[in-house]
């Protein structure tokens, strides 16, 4: 049937797998960062021995020092503590978002990619629509009428990244749809979903991973300004553009904004470093 | 004007205005299907203090008694005559509420593609004339920094390093010229950061191109080359990225607003989410969409007449530099 195509196909990708793994020094240095912000969400209490929540009073608004690595906020918590603390809201809801997009947009790309016709029109029209309103006020209204919490602010930003997801995947499924061997597995008799499955969906796939991973830095910015203007979970929180919101009222003491600021930056720069990367080896 | 040019622009209308109507229906949609319910979260919050009667006379006044299917009829009607309905909170028209507001807005949004645009520029031709040695791949890695930082934070900086530290501007005083320019800055970088990646690969293409290479071998030198072939093909097909940054240009002045504390669109989005004032919000975001469908429609007509290597065949837009063939409408550019 169709696996001579198929077959080639995967092992060319497999020999280039081994070549892949060979990286840029700053790529790998890019990979540690976000190996590091992964660990923080996941088990941020081996990374720090204070309190995200309760404080010292006496030891507020102290300078960053070896016992506080990024100082103190108001009420005395250790701002390390907090920043390692809110990674996993602002690490996993930027994951929430960009699995909402790459689902629902995908979906919408390959139908309208794989069907043509009038559900191509149809479904154009509306990824038109969702492209028409600016990203940031549509993720702004989205949260408004679900209701402010770090979750549907991920939801938001989720709903305002569908449309790029399904252009893109939609350009990638018409690419590999007139390709020889999609072609070549019609000819002999693969049936419409089958050859969807097996040769369009793994093909079309490989370009949406970069852009994935690129929605992913762009979300964590998102959900930081969605959560800077108070439209994420409230105060004993710590997501990190709320901790820079926080900071905002006490800018003598900088350091309550610029050392969140810093670690959101480089996470941002690390994950569209690996992004670019990917693109270039694919 | 050409037979061909004709057909392309009435199609280009006709799917622009199809889009505006479209976008309000969705947002309609959004704003009064999903769950929260602006009756009871606003008008039967005791703080507010109405009695039943005024509850009872507002849904009747806002129709919000009536089918949905009815109160979208009557509300897309209204959007067409440029009836924007009333405020829930203020009981004054939307209309008035944006018209106080929208002046700021713009000069702050004018003045951020202006630094927009000129950052760009600087980073993206400072890449032709500064050699591979003294700091070129330094300016090629700005857009992607720019891009990584969110604009609060700039804006944050800025104001701390210039209103705090040097005390240039007064935090209190948010329209002042410094303030507005500092804004401005806040609001541009990240957009720079989009045009300026354009312009630095097409910038590269361009210098690859056959005549290039010509210009190069009849001893032309770095500067005559970049002035004289490489700058008109390579700058042009910013219009359309212009175009495409509107969105996130408005976007940005609701976060650049709150920052700065300026009155703006994005106070008044600030001010109606807080209050659930859900026409006021609906209002000002198919507003957003009116002007990005717009502005790109404009765009896309103006193209074919500044670049005269796109053709028009059958009523369809050919673009030999920036197009992505397989979408319809416009290009969407995926900022790597």
């Amino acid at each position: 049937m169709t696996f001579v195509a198929n077959s080639t196909l995967s092992r060319g990708s497999r020999s280039g797998w081994a070549e892949a793994l060979r990286m840029p020094p700053i790529v790998a240095l890019s990979f540690l960062i976000t190996a590091t912000i992964i660990a923080w969400s996941i088990a941020p209490q081996l990374f720090t021995a204070y309190s995200p929540v309760v404080g010292v009073p006496a030891d507020k608004l102290l300078g960053p020092s070896a016992e506080h690595w990024f100082g103190t906020d108001h009420l005395g918590r250790d701002l390390y503590a907090r920043v390692v603390y809110g990674t996993a809201s602002s690490v996993s809801s930027a994951l929430v978002a960009v699995v909402i997009g790459v689902l629902a947009g995908g979906l919408i790309g390959l139908l309208a990619g794989f069907l043509g016709g009038w559900v191509d029109v149809v479904l154009a029209r509306l990824v038109d629509v969702l492209l028409s309103i600016p990203k940031f006020l549509l993720a702004v209204i989205v949260v408004t009428a679900i209701g402010f919490e770090t979750i549907n602010a991920a939801i938001a930003t989720g709903v305002s990244a569908v449309a790029i997801f399904a252009r893109v995947t939609r350009a990638e499924v018409i690419k590999t749809r007139q390709a020889t061997f999609v072609e070549a597995a019609f000819l002999s008799g693969g049936s419409r979903w089958f050859i969807l499955w097996r040769h369009i969906l793994p093909n079309a796939s490989r370009s949406v991973l970069p852009l994935a991973v690129l929605q992913f830095g762009e979300s964590i910015l998102v959900i930081a300004s969605l959560a800077f203007l108070g439209y994420g979970d409230p105060p004993p929180a710590s997501d990190w553009g709320l901790l820079i919101s926080i900071g905002k009222d006490y800018l003598k003491w900088p350091w309550l904004v610029y050392a969140p600021a810093f670690i959101t930056i480089v996470t941002v720069l690390s994950v569209n470093r690996i992004s670019r990367w990917l693109r270039k080896t694919d | 004007m050409s037979n061909a040019y004709l057909t392309y622009a009435a199609k280009r209308l006709g799917q622009a205005v199809v889009v505006i109507l479209l976008a309000y229906v969705f947002t309609f949609v959004v704003v009064s299907i999903l769950p929260g319910d602006p009756i009871t979260s606003v008008l039967r919050n005791p703080q507010n203090g109405f009695s039943e009667e005024e509850i009872a006379e507002i849904i009747a006044a806002q129709g919000l008694d009536k089918p949905i299917i009815v109160q979208l009829w009557h509300s897309l009607s209204g959007f067409l005559t440029g009836d924007l309905g009333m405020s829930m909170r203020s009981n004054r028209p939307v209309s008035t509420l944006i018209a106080e507001v929208l002046p700021s807005t713009l000069i702050l949004a004018s003045a951020g593609l202006a630094v927009a645009l000129v950052l760009a520029m600087l980073v993206a031709y400072g890449t032709r004339f500064v050699p591979k040695r003294y700091g070129q791949g330094l300016l090629r890695g700005f857009p992607s920094l720019f891009l990584s930082v969110p604009n609060f934070v700039i804006g944050l900086v800025l104001i701390h390093l210039f209103g705090f530290q040097l005390g240039l501007f007064r935090v209190i005083n948010p329209d002042s010229f410094w303030a507005t320019l500092f804004a401005a800055i806040a609001l541009g970088i990240p957009i720079s950061a989009q045009i300026a990646e354009v312009l630095i690969a097409n910038l590269d293409k361009e210098a690859e191109q056959e005549y290039a290479t010509v210009a190069r071998s009849r001893g032309i030198g770095q500067a005559r080359l970049f002035a004289s072939h490489l700058l008109k093909p390579a700058s042009l097909p910013v219009v359309t990225v212009i175009a495409l940054t509107i969105g996130e240009l408005l976007g940005g002045s609701l976060i650049t607003e709150t920052v700065f504390g300026r009155t703006g669109i994005g106070s008044l989005v600030q001010r109606s989410v807080s209050t659930q004032d859900l026409p006021v919000l609906q209002a000002i975001v198919s507003l957003g969409a009116v002007i990005f469908v717009l502005v790109n429609l404009v765009a896309d007509l103006l193209y074919p007449l500044l670049d005269p290597r796109v053709k028009i065949l059958g009523g369809q837009k050919r673009q030999p530099t920036t197009a992505d063939e397989t979408s319809i409408g416009p290009t969407r550019v995926v900022t790597p």
